[in-house]
């Protein structure tokens, strides 16, 4: 049975854990350097209130969602995507025999205007009365079970660190969530020897990300802020990331930069609330795609509002390019048919074929900007997207005629 | 002692002025260093042999030379440079290890000085000096 399995894998993390702070990094996971642990005061989302009495009709429902969990291994992946809180206040007893146990839960999406987080809490915390006899503590339980609904997944796991997962020992002044950063870098295929660039990078949260877990590139970051400059020098001062990552005082939509210089672009685009981006996106998108190499990838996370902005631009591109009257200053013209496809095969060496295949039906976004992946993040109250790009190689367009 | 960082060559090799007209005419920069710091990096012979067909290596060369670390650097390139330690390890102290904290950077066509403060270079152009 499901959870008796993630209960055991728990209770061997938790012996694991009783040794001196220095945790034991396991390869997937993105945790805090424990070096000095600074126990944080962390938001628990929703704590359960148990009533005495159960509850028959919410009780089918309940064993609807008891068969949508995913196992510990999914789940640990999912933790890089979405927020994962846990309770940091004490440490953990240890209970012989019979389990106490929290149930922290947080819907969102369209199951929020169905359940309310408390029924859902409540359901569950039966559940697991009736199934293990545990009981419920609500101050000091030695379980805590973390519940995530929402319109993509349904999340039951079980927490197993102290701090948040994007606690970090060295950031100074906090930007970016740092999971997010690190997906971000993730996403960018970093290889050795890449130029990495992030052309609005503020405090410079994801450059250290990228630069902690992908040493092995060069890494420049910009902005037209002093203050974030300095924000960032700090950070990078307390990271020990001196020596690899570059700061410089530029402005996204002027690059200082050769053309096709850089491989890897990542940015957290301004939403507009905290900061102004007073430029076009075209503008930004325009500079970056020229000086991204062939082949070269651009991460950005993106606000919904710009999102769907870039989405509708793409769109209108076609219906352009079926009218042949390309008039788009930036040239977007139509994504190459198949037929075509095979002509030009003989002509594009073998380090694009791979990116071709990647890109095959996907409609250009902006030049020879290609749209890869899309993913949806939270970013606590409000919701982005983190979208990536390719450069692909001009021959592979084909002009409308 | 306060920590310092600084422009490494290996950057310096991509950057190009943005000023209105100028064009490629913008690149290479040309630098007066009043402060430069040298300071260990660990060797990676894989980036380093990655990172030598990116750059223009009279540029990275002429850079070099400027600064008084051109540390016996072949003004060219020659066949076979992966396998040769020597030499990977020499090009590594150019790109890597050498760091312009205070001094400029120069347009060579128009002339337009950019700063480099605290190992900060400010490229930020004006309104009218920009190119769109």
């Amino acid at each position: 049975m499901c959870w008796v399995r993630a209960v055991s894998i728990w209770r061997s993390l938790e012996l694991e854990e009783n040794l001196p702070p220095e945790v034991a990094k396991p390869s997937k996971r993105k945790t805090g350097e424990n070096e000095n642990i600074v126990t944080k005061k962390l938001k628990i989302e929703q704590t359960l209130a148990m009533p005495g009495d159960a509850e028959c009709q919410l009780e089918k429902q309940n064993s609807d969602k008891m068969e949508e969990h995913k196992d510990l291994t999914t789940e640990k992946e999912n933790f890089q995507e979405e927020k994962s809180e846990n309770d940091g206040e004490k440490e953990v007893e240890h209970h012989q025999g019979k389990l106490t146990f929290r149930v922290s839960c947080r819907c969102s999406g369209t199951i929020a205007k169905t359940f309310t987080t408390e029924e859902v809490g409540r359901v569950i915390g039966i559940a697991l009365i009736k199934q293990f006899g545990w009981k419920a503590d609500l101050r000091n339980p030695s379980l805590e079970i973390f519940i995530h609904l929402n319109d993509i997944y349904s999340v039951v796991g079980i927490p197993v660190f102290r701090l948040p997962l994007a606690s970090r020992a060295y950031i100074k002044v906090a930007g970016l969530r740092s999971t997010i950063a690190w997906t971000m870098a993730s996403l960018a295929e970093i290889n050795v020897g890449a130029v990495v660039l992030d052309p609005m990078c503020g405090l410079g949260t994801i450059l250290l990300e990228a630069a902690k877990e992908w040493p092995n590139a060069s890494y420049l970051g910009a902005d037209v802020s002093d203050s974030q400059l300095l924000g960032a020098f700090d950070n990078l001062k307390s990271a020990g990331l001196m020596d690899r990552i570059e700061l410089f005082k530029f402005c996204v939509t002027e690059l200082p930069l050769l053309s096709q210089s850089v491989d890897v672009i990542i940015s957290d685009v301004p939403f507009g609330k905290k900061f102004k981006l007073g430029k076009d996106i075209k503008s930004v998108l325009h500079e970056m795609e020229r000086v991204l190499c062939v082949g070269g990838t651009i991460v950005l996370l993106l606000s919904e509002d710009l999102h769907k902005y870039l989405q509708d631009y793409k769109e209108s591109n076609i219906t352009w390019n079926s009218s042949k009257d390309s008039t788009d200053e930036f040239k977007i013209v139509k994504y190459v048919n198949a037929e075509e496809k095979n002509r030009i095969q003989e002509n594009v060496s073998s380090s694009f074929q791979d990116v071709r295949q990647e890109c095959l039906d996907k409609r250009p976004l902006f030049g020879t900007l290609v749209q890869m992946e899309c993913h949806k993040v939270s970013l606590g109250r409000t919701e982005a997207f983190i979208s990536k790009y390719k450069k692909i190689h001009a021959s592979e367009l084909q002009q409308p005629s | 002692m306060r920590a310092q960082a600084g422009m490494k060559l290996l950057t310096h090799n991509l950057l190009s002025s943005h000023v209105r007209g100028v064009g490629p005419r913008g690149f290479p920069l040309r630098i007066q260093a009043t402060e430069i710091r040298v300071s260990p990096v660990d060797f990676n012979p894989d980036f380093v042999t990655r990172m030598i067909p990116k750059m223009e290596w009279a540029a990275l060369v002429e850079a070099a030379e400027s600064l008084g670390h051109l540390s016996e650097l072949p003004r060219q390139l020659e066949e076979g440079y992966e396998k040769d330690e020597d030499f990977l390890r020499k090009v590594h102290h150019v790109l890597l290890e050498v760091e312009v904290v205070e001094g400029t950077l120069q347009c060579p066509e128009s002339g337009r000085v950019f700063p480099i403060s605290r190992g900060i270079p400010n490229m930020l152009l004006s309104d009218e000096e920009a190119a769109s």
